[in-house]
């Protein structure tokens, strides 16, 4: 049973791929006409031009275009820059761990720090800490988050210079392994505490509902009827019972996410794969924004399919089916 | 029904939504005109800072008593006729002496274009060519004035644009903060709202059909959803927006294609379980057409729904336009808030510390979010004792 | 084993205040099989709520239940979890969500085997087959989650569970309503085997007064929170004294009849 369901999901996701390649070829082969003209100088030789072009593989059919095009995109070969004319993957790989580093790390602060809330607000219901929570919950989610950031800017690293305005690192970069750690970590502050600040609301609210739910539940006065202490039943029973859904939400935010770590690059200055696919998409140079915007998508795509995988692992409900009563 | 306008998030829609279309037709000038200094404060800030004066200079000299910081420019314009044999010299005199601006011969008619900011100025007053000269013209508080020695006629204005300027300061350019932020108001309302009602209306349609017909056409639409949701939204309209234009109607277009997914979605599930009530049925048996039936029935049914998720889908809109004009994908002429924001961001503002640049169109962006989902919620709460007594009953 | 003196628990919910139970004094012997009979909003479960000290925050309660000496509404909150499972223990009405679903059946009595008793690994394991076959399940049900069992396998390990800790006392909260017929009599001979083999007391709470004829020696007939009518079975079904029993005895012949007419 869970063979099936598996395969079904990956046949899935392999089709949103394969939309998004199609997608992709759409909007950045097609569309752009014969991007030769655009990028070059309209004084280059008849014969330039079209050694460009067979260049970029831009002569052929379109078919064939396709299908190569899409080798490329899975081989992760993706040609040249239209403006360095140097390798995209280079770039992209320089920039990838950036990206994946405030993803990941507002993505665990924002939810931790939001399961924490959440769970002593359905703790404290009616009392204050829980009214605090709500609040803060709902003002955190109507606040645009680039807003948040430009302040934060102003206040913490312009009116109290503690942070640094702009940039992933320090220039000149300091010299050995651990102040360079310290510094990247300094300049990733400021980020990684705004998406953090925004972020946590939506979760604090959500697992306060969850938990709110299942202490209402019958297993979880039964697991007290059966003598166990309040943090037994509180965490144990109750909780565990929420971790599938927890763990579903925090992959399917992976997208959300994937938009505001773009966002907040282009706010702080970072070096990382949002800036590079703005820069791209400004100047014009399809070979960097194709790739750009597929690894962004393709981040996307793989933490939906984990998502549902990861639920079907966590919960024994639908991954072993039930017995009808 | 009427009472919604007595809730405080409408009425403050509505001033806004009069501020911001009245209010371009009774203020003179232009959004783009230059009123200052370039990142001059809000008036009512540091008032150490000089406010904006203008003087003009006739053939008497003119005397400035001067008791905050310098001013941000020193300029002097106009014309000075003389006869071509004398000097004519122009001297500003401060408490620490004077200094000659300038000597002129030869013409009997000078056009002076004077400004502190200008290399020659500097070059001449043998000030230092990196920094203000005004903080030389402006070196303490006291009695300054301005004369013009050997000519005839002088028709000359002395402009000191001052460190504070307008209600809510200047921005890189010396535009007028309040008036920029006024004329954003039409961008975010116009954007946000017709980018709703486009993929409402979408999504409307797609719903009633994939509801009703079913089908191969209802797996179809079904999967382009999937895949549509499963595209990270931001990056999608930053390359649509790159290729296809940066102008009003494409962002519009742009934001409505990813928008009307949920709304499908709500308004398919309203129709399956419509679909296969006995009063549907009823009007089948007597012989309703299926248009009828949609048109008649379906959507007076889905409307209620359609106004809680247009209201609700505003914010969203704006916020996906502030935040492509944030990242400077947007008209650079079209004045929005968002594109307020990227300026501040890409032209120094932080560098001034110009927070004035910052608060206001945040805070406007802020604003207008929230009284929509305000009013998203109020609306959604009137729908849901309507559902339970509703035709279904 | 087990008084109840003047027990009246009140419920205050919204505007009203309304008294689950009213005013209930009962023993129940060591070794005795008591069956708690009465329809729904009798007070029944509130009774069986009090007793493992389950009431919700916002009740109002006096009286007694004293337990072997002690007052079970006075004892605070760590010593009332040393008394649950190990004193008194509870089979639920539809033992359906009485389970966490994300826990197995072995994990659910593992657990109170280690915290009650300081049983741990493999000595737990052993112990979980153990009760799981004294309940007449396999052995082999311990690994299986909450869902993967029927009603009749989750009944049983309902009560393997119960029995854990060999309480001294067991109540039974309707453990055959939403079962089919078949299985409602291997569970109530089921648990009439192990009052005997456990010596055990049970108070088996059912609305169904011939099904708890049929194994209980001693009925307690429960009426809007008060005790209406007690005695043995044979004295109840055949000299009835008070009218709810009678109308009770009435519906069940009349339901017997329609058996077998």
């Amino acid at each position: 049973m869970k063979n099936r369901w598996f395969w079904g999901r990956l046949l899935s996701s392999i089709g949103v791929l394969a939309a998004v390649l199609v997608l992709n070829f759409i909007l950045f082969r097609i569309m752009p006409g014969d991007a030769v003209s655009t990028i070059i100088d309209p004084n280059f030789s008849p014969e330039a031009k079209d050694r460009l072009r067979e260049l970029y593989g831009l002569d052929k059919p379109l078919l064939e275009q396709f299908f190569i095009y899409i080798k490329q995109m899975l081989t992760f070969s993706f040609g040249l820059s239209f403006l360095s004319r140097k390798p995209v993957w280079d770039e992209l790989i320089s920039r990838l761990p950036g990206t994946l580093f405030l993803m990941a790390t507002s993505m665990f602060l924002s939810s931790v720090l939001g399961i924490w809330l959440g769970i002593k607000a359905a703790l404290n219901r009616g009392k204050l800490a829980e009214r605090i929570v709500l609040r803060a919950g709902a003002v955190t989610a109507s606040f645009p988050g680039f807003f948040v950031q430009l302040v934060l800017i102003m206040l913490l690293a312009r009116t109290f210079p503690i942070f640094p305005l702009r940039g992933s690192v320090s220039i000149p970069q300091p010299t050995g392994a651990l102040s360079v750690t310290l510094d990247y970590l300094w300049h990733m502050a400021l980020p990684v505490l705004s998406l953090t600040l925004m972020g946590f609301g939506g979760w604090a609210l959500y697992v306060r509902n969850l938990m709110l739910k299942a202490l209402g539940e019958d297993f979880v006065l039964m697991a007290r009827a059966r003598g166990l202490s309040e943090n037994r039943v509180v965490y144990g029973h109750a909780f565990r019972t929420i971790l599938p859904p927890i763990l579903t939400i925090l992959l399917m935010s992976v997208p959300g996410l994937v938009s505001g770590a773009v966002i907040t690059e282009s706010v702080f200055s970072l070096h990382g794969v949002g800036t590079f696919l703005l820069e791209a998409v400004s100047g014009h140079d399809y070979p960097s924004a194709g790739a750009a915007f597929y690894m962004l998508a393709l981040i996307t795509v793989i933490s939906n399919l984990l998502a549902d995988v990861v639920y079907g692992l966590v919960d024994p409900r639908v991954r072993v089916g039930g017995r009808d009563q | 029904m009427t009472d919604i306008l007595k809730r405080k998030s409408v009425i403050l829609l509505i001033c806004i939504f009069l501020t911001g279309f009245l209010g371009p037709m009774l203020i003179t000038g232009h959004p783009s005109d230059v009123t200052g200094a370039p990142f001059a404060r809000p008036v009512w800030w540091n008032a150490k800072l000089p406010l904006s004066s203008e003087y003009t200079v006739g053939n008497k000299a003119v005397d400035i008593n001067w008791d905050k910081l310098p001013p941000e420019i020193f300029a002097l314009n106009g014309r000075v006729t003389a006869d071509p044999v004398k000097e004519v010299r122009i001297i500003w005199s401060t408490p620490h002496g004077e200094k000659v601006l300038d000597i002129l011969r030869g013409s009997d008619v000078y056009w002076i274009n004077m400004d502190g900011r200008d290399m020659i100025f500097k070059q001449k007053l043998g000030l230092p060519l990196i920094g203000k000269s005004v903080e030389h013209l402006f070196p303490s508080k006291g009695r300054y004035t301005i004369r013009i020695d050997g000519a005839e006629e002088t028709e000359l204005s002395l402009s000191l644009s001052g460190g504070r300027e307008g209600l809510l300061g200047t921005d890189q350019r010396g535009r007028d903060v309040l008036t920029l932020l006024i004329f954003g108001i039409r961008t975010s309302l116009i954007v946000g709202i017709s980018a709703t009602l486009i993929a409402s209306l979408l999504g409307l349609g797609l719903g009633l059909a994939t509801g009703y017909i079913g089908g191969w056409f209802d797996a179809l639409v079904m999967r382009i959803v999937d895949v549509l949701l499963s595209i990270p939204t931001l990056p999608i309209m930053m390359v649509l927006a790159g290729l296809w234009g940066k102008g009003l109607w494409q962002l519009v277009l742009i934001l409505s294609i990813f928008s009307w997914m949920g709304t499908a979605r709500s308004v398919r599930a309203l129709v399956l379980t419509v679909r296969e009530s006995p009063w549907v049925e009823g009007l089948r048996v007597l012989g309703a057409k299926r248009g009828y039936i949609l048109r008649r029935h379906l959507v007076p049914e889905a409307a209620p729904i359609l106004l809680a998720n247009i209201a609700l889908g505003v914010p969203g809109a704006i916020l996906a336009e502030a935040g492509l004009a944030f990242l400077g994908l947007s008209d650079p002429r079209l004045i929005s808030w968002g594109r307020m924001l990227h300026e501040a961001h890409s032209f120094g503002a932080f560098t001034e510390g110009a927070w004035w640049l910052l608060i206001p169109p945040g805070l406007g962006i802020v604003a207008l979010c929230l009284i929509f989902m305000d009013i998203g919620r109020y609306l959604e709460e009137e729908i849901d004792p309507r559902l339970g007594s509703g035709k279904n009953a | 084993m087990l008084d109840i003196k003047d027990l009246t628990v009140r419920y205050n919910s919204m505007d009203r205040v309304t008294a689950a139970v009213n005013g209930i004094s009962l023993s129940i012997e060591k070794g005795s099989f008591t069956g708690l009979v009465g329809e729904s909003g009798s007070g029944k479960s509130t009774l069986m709520t009090a007793l493992l000290g389950l009431l919700p925050p916002r009740t109002e309660v006096t009286g007694e239940i004293l337990y072997k000496g002690a007052d079970i509404l006075r004892l605070s909150e760590s010593e009332m979890r040393n008394l649950r499972w190990k004193e008194i223990s509870l089979v639920p009405q539809g033992a359906q969500n009485s389970f966490t679903p994300v826990m197995k059946i072995k994990r659910h009595i593992e657990e109170v085997l280690n915290v009650h008793l300081g049983i741990f690994g493999e000595d737990a394991e052993k112990e979980v087959v153990r009760l799981l076959e004294d309940v007449g399940l396999d052995a082999g049900i311990k690994e299986r989650y909450p869902h993967e069992l029927s009603g009749g396998q989750k009944q049983r390990a309902a009560i393997a569970l119960a029995l854990a800790c060999s309480p001294a006392l067991l109540l039974a909260d309707e453990p055959t309503t939403a079962l089919d017929v078949i299985v409602q009599a291997e569970i109530l001979e089921l648990l009439s085997g192990l009052r005997k083999s456990k010596d055990l007391s049970i108070i088996l709470v059912t609305h169904d007064l011939p099904l708890a004829a049929m194994v209980c020696d001693r009925l307690v007939v429960m009426k809007d929170g008060m005790i209406a009518e007690s005695g043995t079975p044979h004295e109840l079904v055949n000299y009835p004294r008070h009218p709810h029993t009678k109308d009770l005895i009435r519906e069940m012949f009349w339901q017997r009849n329609k058996k077998n007419g």
